[in-house]
């Protein structure tokens, strides 16, 4: 026994040790990645941002580096001190109260929740604090002290599905969601309507990856591949993904099987590795940043809008990436499609 | 793959021990496809067989399968492992780092040691300490998904193509293919004859794009069984899962099996873990585990506590899973027809047991069941995410009086209790 607990110890050093390993790697990697930096205000500014990340969290290359981009910028841009706090999965509801709470009495002000999760926590916080302004992304909670950040998803999603209809080639198209909310469902009700308007008898297969409330389907790329290798497997040469982590599957199984994949949130083309970027047709953009720096900008000039604030095609919220310049061929169309939804002439459903 | 199988070989547990031979399991893979065959023709679903879904089955059933294979070990020797998912997560940490910054095969070793290291608290806390051990389960996955949040964010900011969240992508473990067979087998898949045609899926599903590691952890199904079944290390370690008292009175070394047992167990959880971060996709990626831990733990007690029945269940759990996520609601709705055909077949069986209560529920659902299949053409979404859960529950309802756990697990052990 005693013997046994030796090497037990020895075994558990050696781990600690190699998790140091880990620690001491990263440091030289992560000061380039920081934004501004070059003509960034002094920091002046009493104000105090503090934001709180959805699951996945800062690094996600995908919505929550958005928003944080947006807060840097601004952060730069005025001069002032902000401090992140980060999600876990399956966390109970209290937690998210609780982290918005705590940034709160740390004295920030504004604070930005990133991501649905935090709408009943938004609402609950927000009321017991009045005098400091709040601001939601995607989802619409009512209350004074808050700012709703919403985002035409179906728009930009219809001009991804417009782009996918006009390059495939098998007249079959995919769309994988990570989970089955009504926020996803915008996503697969414009790519339908955008794939429709070019081709109406184009074949569209729809997949969720989870129901709510499991929402392991945002996490999950063994789960993304499968779900799109089936697409793939029947007939589908392009598949568009709104599943969050679960892309990098989409984008495996698109390679594997010489298709394209659509990404979602930020332009995938530029963040995802070079191993997979040369199959991503195009990213369905959603210009959180945007959202946020303008939000923070109106604290800082002290005009905060509260309630909802839609950024649609018109306000260049959404939009479609251009990376890798695939596009090139059916741009005139796309733009065509882009102006019609813009004045009016297209109205794209919200719901499939 | 296996899927129905359980329900013919479910080991008895104490009139002997059936042998496996190769002739029987040759049997029971004919009748599999007869199976499969006969559904895809009668419902028209054809990707209910394809090889695409059995290789996609294969990728899915071998993380639950590891896990269930964990659980196996370590409740074999008396020590419930509701840990598992835990050690998993620490698997797939261990996997996305090793394998981005060494290699996929130091991703391995990787996740192995770092699923060791999950199973080292958990033997500390409940061998050593004799802590309850769903407390210390449930504390070990609650332990490691912070740590590796944690370490994540550590290695993996401003990596690119990686983040707090995420690994870059993975080299890929080499894979096995022969297209000398696989592209003929494809072309006779396509003809959709009746039988040859799934035959050849599964035969193509085997010899195309196969991971090493997939062949890996099927040996480890073997050596699991020859292991414990077959030598005196093994007939110990069970031995102290049954009675404890009556193993050390012989002179075995409780606490020491059970500490190597679940050691045995954190390694394999771990590489259950490390499969789906290397094989089933190629990142780390947090939250990947998605609860195949504990779906493990239910595939293994689907199993009786015995090798090929777990692998059974996690078979099961990988197809119906597959078929969700790639056909969605037409290919489930082609296994309502064989859950129908299952429940009526197996209330004439208990019927004959003179079951009477039991027949009657059975068949009243298989009538119900095969009502259902013909009046709709596809299953709503909601309802699809379901289908493993559900086959699941109603495997263990209708199998449950069969099962025999290890008599002594959960039970915690102080040495010298034999008096």
């Amino acid at each position: 026994m005693r013997r046994l607990t030796k090497t037990a110890a020895v075994a558990g050093v050696v781990a600690l040790v190699l998790a140091g390993a880990a620690c001491s790697k990263k440091s030289d990697d992560s000061a380039s990645t920081e934004t501004g930096g070059e003509n960034c205000v002094e920091k002046t500014d009493d104000m105090k941002v503090g934001m709180a990340f959805d699951v996945g969290g800062e690094g996600d290359q995908s919505f929550n580096d958005s928003a944080a981009k947006g807060m840097k910028q601004a952060a730069c841009e005025f001069g002032f001190d902000f401090q992140t706090a980060e999600a876990q999965d399956g966390e109970a509801e209290s937690a998210r109260e609780g982290r918005l709470q705590e940034l709160v009495d740390a004295g920030y002000n504004p604070v930005v929740a990133v991501g649905f999760a935090y709408s009943a926590s938004v609402g609950k916080v927000a009321a017991e604090n009045p005098d400091v302004s709040f601001a939601i992304v995607d989802d619409a909670v009512e209350g004074d002290n808050i700012t709703n950040l919403l985002f035409a998803e179906e728009q930009g999603s219809f001009l991804v599905g417009a782009a996918a209809a006009l390059k495939s080639e098998t007249g079959n198209v995919g769309f994988v969601g990570g989970v089955e909310t009504e926020l996803i469902q915008k996503f697969e009700a414009g790519f339908i309507a955008g794939a429709k308007a070019v081709k109406s008898d184009i074949k569209v297969q729809t997949r969720y990856l989870t129901q709510p409330p499991d929402f392991s389907g945002f996490g999950d790329p063994a789960k993304g591949k499968t779900a799109a290798e089936g697409m793939f497997d029947a007939g589908a040469d392009i598949v568009y993904h709104a599943a969050g982590g679960s892309g990098g599957g989409v984008f495996e199984a698109a390679k594997a099987a010489d298709g394209w994949a659509i990404g979602v949130d930020s332009d995938q083309a530029l963040t995802a590795d070079d191993s997979v970027k040369d199959i991503i047709l195009t990213s369905m953009v959603k210009n959180i940043d945007v959202a946020v720096h303008e939000f923070l900008k109106s604290v800082h000039d002290g005009a905060v809008k509260t309630g909802a604030q839609v950024y649609d095609l018109e306000s260049n919220g959404v939009g479609y990436s251009t990376t890798g310049d695939h596009l090139k061929d059916v741009a005139d169309q796309l733009e065509d499609y882009k102006k019609q939804i813009v004045d009016g002439t297209i109205e794209v459903p919200t719901k499939p | 793959m296996t899927v129905p199988t359980d329900l013919t070989t479910s080991p008895k547990p104490r009139d002997g021990r059936r042998r496996v031979t190769p002739a029987k399991v040759m049997l029971v893979l004919f009748g599999l496809v007869v199976l499969l065959a006969t559904l895809r023709v009668l419902t028209g679903a054809d990707d209910l067989a394809s090889s695409g879904t059995l290789r996609a089955t294969l990728v899915a059933a071998v993380p639950i399968g590891l896990a269930g294979l964990a659980g196996l070990w370590s409740e074999r020797a008396g020590i419930v492992n509701i840990g598992l998912e835990g050690m998993m997560i620490l698997g797939t940490f261990g996997a996305g780092y090793f394998g981005y910054f060494y290699g996929p095969w130091q991703g391995v070793l990787g996740a192995i040691l770092f699923g060791a290291l999950g199973g080292l608290i958990h033997a500390l806390a409940t061998v050593t300490f004799g802590v309850d051990h769903i407390v210390s389960g449930v504390a070990i996955n609650i332990i490691a998904a912070g740590a590796v949040q944690y370490l994540a964010a550590l290695s993996f900011t401003g990596v690119k193509g990686g983040g707090q969240t995420q690994s870059p992508p993975i080299d890929s473990l080499p894979a096995i293919s022969i297209d000398a067979l696989s592209d003929p087998l494809g072309d006779l898949e396509a003809k959709n004859w009746f039988i040859i045609s799934d035959a050849a899926a599964l035969l193509r599903a085997l010899v195309t794009n196969l991971s090493v590691l997939t062949i890996i952890a099927l040996l480890l199904f073997v050596l699991t069984w020859y292991v414990l079944w077959r030598t005196s290390f093994g007939l110990r370690l069970r031995s102290v899962g049954e009675s404890p008292a009556s193993a050390e009175s012989l002179g075995v070394d409780v606490i020491r099996y059970k500490f190597v047992a679940v050691l045995i167990s954190g390694g394999i959880a771990g590489l259950a873990g490390g499969f789906l971060a290397l094989v089933a996709s190629s990142t780390f990626r947090e939250g990947q585990t998605g609860g195949r831990g504990y779906i493990g733990l239910a595939a293994m007690i689907f199993g009786n506590w015995r090798p090929g029945g777990l692998l059974a269940g996690a078979g099961l759990f990988g197809y119906t899973d597959t078929l969700r996520l790639r056909g969605g609601g037409e290919s489930i709705h082609g296994l309502l027809l064989l859950v129908a055909v299952l429940l009526v077949g197996l209330a004439v069986w208990q019927w004959r047991k003179a079951a009477r209560t039991a027949a009657i529920v059975s068949a009243v659902l298989g009538v119900l069941v095969a009502l259902w299949f013909l009046l709709s053409d596809s299953i709503p979404e909601d309802l699809t995410g379901m289908t493993p859960y559900v086959t699941t529950l109603l495997v263990l309802a209708l199998a449950s009086q069969r099962l025999r756990p290890p008599a002594a697990a959960g039970q915690t052990y102080r040495k010298g209790s034999a008096g």
